[in-house]
């Protein structure tokens, strides 16, 4: 069925009838801000949305149309359950996850819980705030509606979504009406800025997650189009032929958008994307810092899904993993043999660049300075006569 | 608060689906010329006669998959997701919306009756989404069966349409009392009586015009009478079309009859139905 016309005809018979009974010129006045209520079925996350909640393969999962809500979190309660029963924990209701006493709460912390049971436990505890004290901070939906489809989409509160999803499908205590509140914005105001600021001004927001969110802006201020389904890092790494220097009118804008930072950081952010896809896969799902991914970035892609691993298995240090990667780099350049020299050797060496612009007396006069005593002074002497000639020597055979 | 209009009178051709669809239209043209950000109208076809959906709609044949029947039929808790997948955009204007009839809805009384909280399947999805349009408009059977008790129950403004007729104005009372037993025998205290439209005025008839004139000067009904639209041939030429009234006959007397009712709905609706 074709689009409907807008009837004009009738226009002009209401036209008539607002200045008798309406006063002209009619208009409604509804700039304000308002909280609604909307049907949860109505609500949808961003899928280009730097800060994933859902582990990436549930993401594209969802965002393909290839699951339900209800639908995404059982595969994500089904992954945690994997989890906890070869934890020796294994649970049936997601409220189980729930400490319920102070021995649990200690047993917990000694337990390393890998990402998807931690987000599960968040989001478990943040259902039953809902259900508790109520949706207390309405989320931030655009409208995204077309024709009779009634679509809002998420620009903050993603969690808060799926929490409540939880609550109302996961959780038999549940009593609500399936709506969530919500402020409305409309679709010619929605802003990636207003969705970047907010992502960065809370914590959280993972080091690939501020490179996404980079690229987002950059990629936005240089006109490409952004897609309204889920994308891929190869639509991110776009981002990096583009810089800042080519729209410099939106420096400002972005570097503030990105919480602040200066250009230097927002660059090595944005260098993430360099990153293999694994890579980006597991430093996003285990939260790894920037200054410990920058010295991934110069190996071969096909050693980033490695060295990533060993940063989350052994926890390393930014330092251990500057000299992990940075070793890597000396063990393959051992063929050069002139690249190991110790740093006084060198220095030694340049020193033998300036004898013609140095006498005897003040070479004399020096060492005497340095070392306040004059047979102290003619021993360093003999031993670099010593050490000179040796050199030579060595020269001499080679 | 949306408002949802519904247009009720047991009796046949007293013009419900008419005014219904007209004032509908009328009513998101009115808030679209109003810039308004929100100029949407939902109308809900609960005859099972379908005429409503027929002329908005230019269809009838909706069935079990994809009219009122699916949404009274769904699971309780996706009953608002149904409604929602079931509402179908108006040929006559982008911003009018209709959850179709089907002539399955005779059925579903008799399937529904004995469940509990069968009046409230129509009530309690509409009331998840009613805030996505500016108004409801309800188009109702012509007689107090379980499809129309669930027609009032969704609704906060009852409108009878009535044919200033003898038997017609004596029975508007006994309506107006059944509008009343369902606030207060169902408790849905925000249902409110909102309007008499005299339709099918003919000023050649002396007996219309001095019922109309009984009318108006009755001490309740009086207050009540919310417009006179008059008899034209017009309308049953816009419905053989599948137009609307305006669309069809802009100057046509009954056109802007139902446009000063529209406006007077839609001053309504921007006092918060005060």
């Amino acid at each position: 069925m074709g689009k409907p016309p807008t009837t004009h005809r009738i226009d002009d018979l209401l036209a008539s009838i607002n200045t008798d009974l309406l006063g002209d010129p009619f208009t409604v006045q509804d700039n304000t801000i308002k909280v609604e209520r909307i049907l949860l079925e109505m609500v949808r996350p961003d899928p280009v949305q730097p800060r994933r909640v859902l582990p990436e393969s549930i993401h594209f999962t969802f965002h393909n149309n290839r699951a339900t809500p209800t639908q995404a979190l059982r595969e994500l309660v089904q992954m945690v359950q994997v989890a906890a029963r070869q934890r020796g924990r294994p649970f049936n209701s997601v409220l189980e996850l729930m400490p319920n006493s102070d021995e649990d709460r200690e047993d917990e912390q000694n337990v390393s819980l890998t990402p998807e049971e931690q987000l599960l436990r968040d989001l478990v505890n943040l259902a039953v705030t809902i259900r508790d004290d109520g949706q207390v901070n309405p989320l931030t939906v655009v409208d995204a509606s077309q024709g009779v489809t009634r679509l809002f989409r998420i620009e903050t509160g993603e969690r808060r979504y799926w929490a409540t999803w939880l609550l109302r499908d996961f959780m038999p205590s549940y009593t609500g009406d399936g709506m969530i509140p919500c402020i409305v914005i409309p679709q010619q105001s929605s802003s990636v800025f207003r969705q970047a600021k907010e992502n960065t001004a809370r914590a959280g927001l993972t080091a690939i997650a501020m490179a996404r969110q980079a690229a987002l802006l950059l990629l936005t201020v240089h006109g490409c189009e952004i897609p309204s389904q889920a994308v891929g890092n190869e639509f991110y790494r776009q981002a990096l032929e583009l810089d800042l220097r080519g729209k410099r009118e939106y420096t400002d804008t972005i570097l503030s958008a990105m919480g602040g930072i200066d250009k230097a950081r927002f660059s090595h952010i944005k260098g993430l994307l360099q990153l293999s896809d694994e890579a980006l896969e597991l430093a996003d799902r285990h939260d790894i810092d920037e200054k410990k991914l920058r010295y991934v970035l110069p190996l071969s892609q096909e050693y980033h899904v490695e060295i990533v691993r060993q940063i989350i298995t052994f926890g390393l240090s930014s330092k251990q993993v500057k000299e992990l990667c940075e070793g890597d780099t000396e063990d393959m350049n051992d063929n050069d043999p002139f690249d190991k020299l110790p740093p006084s050797a060198v220095k030694m060496a340049k020193v033998t660049q300036s004898t013609n612009t140095t006498t005897p007396q003040d070479l004399a006069k020096a060492i005497l300075r340095q070392e306040g005593n004059p047979d102290i002074a003619r021993a360093r002497l003999q031993a670099l006569k010593k050490l000179l000639s040796e050199a030579e020597l060595y020269l001499e055979r080679e | 608060m949306t408002r949802v209009f519904v247009f009720t009178n047991h009796k046949g051709g007293v013009g419900k689906s008419t005014s219904a669809t007209n004032i509908a239209l009328g009513i998101a043209g009115m808030l679209r010329r109003a810039n308004a950000s929100n100029c949407r109208v939902l109308l809900i076809d609960t005859d099972s006669q379908g005429h409503a959906s027929l002329v908005t709609t230019g269809k009838k044949d909706y069935g079990a998959d994809d009219s009122l029947y699916t949404v009274l039929m769904a699971d309780r808790q996706n009953a608002a997701q149904t409604f929602l997948n079931c509402i179908v955009q108006s040929t006559w204007d982008e911003n009018l919306h209709v959850l179709p009839a089907s002539p399955m809805l005779e059925g579903a009384e008799r399937e529904l009756m004995g469940v509990a909280g069968a009046p409230y399947r129509l009530a309690d999805p509409l009331s998840k989404i009613a805030n996505q349009y500016a108004a409801v408009v309800i188009d109702t059977r012509p007689s107090f069966s379980l499809m129309t008790e669930m027609g009032l129950l969704a609704s906060t403004d009852a409108i009878v349409p009535v044919e200033p007729r003898y038997l017609e104005t004596v029975g508007l009372m006994s309506v107006i009392q059944k509008i009343n037993d369902i606030r207060d025998g169902w408790r849905h205290p925000a249902l409110r009586m909102s309007g008499v439209l005299v339709t099918k005025m003919d000023n050649r008839i002396r007996g219309h015009n001095h019922l109309l004139a009984e009318l108006q000067g009755h001490p309740v009904l009086g207050k009540l009478m919310l417009g006179v639209i008059p008899a034209n041939e017009a309308v049953s030429y816009a419905h053989h079309q599948h137009q609307s009234l305006f669309n069809y006959a802009p100057k046509a007397s009954a056109s802007k009859a139902y446009a000063q009712v529209v406006a007077a709905l839609v001053r309504y609706m921007m006092k918060g139905g005060a």
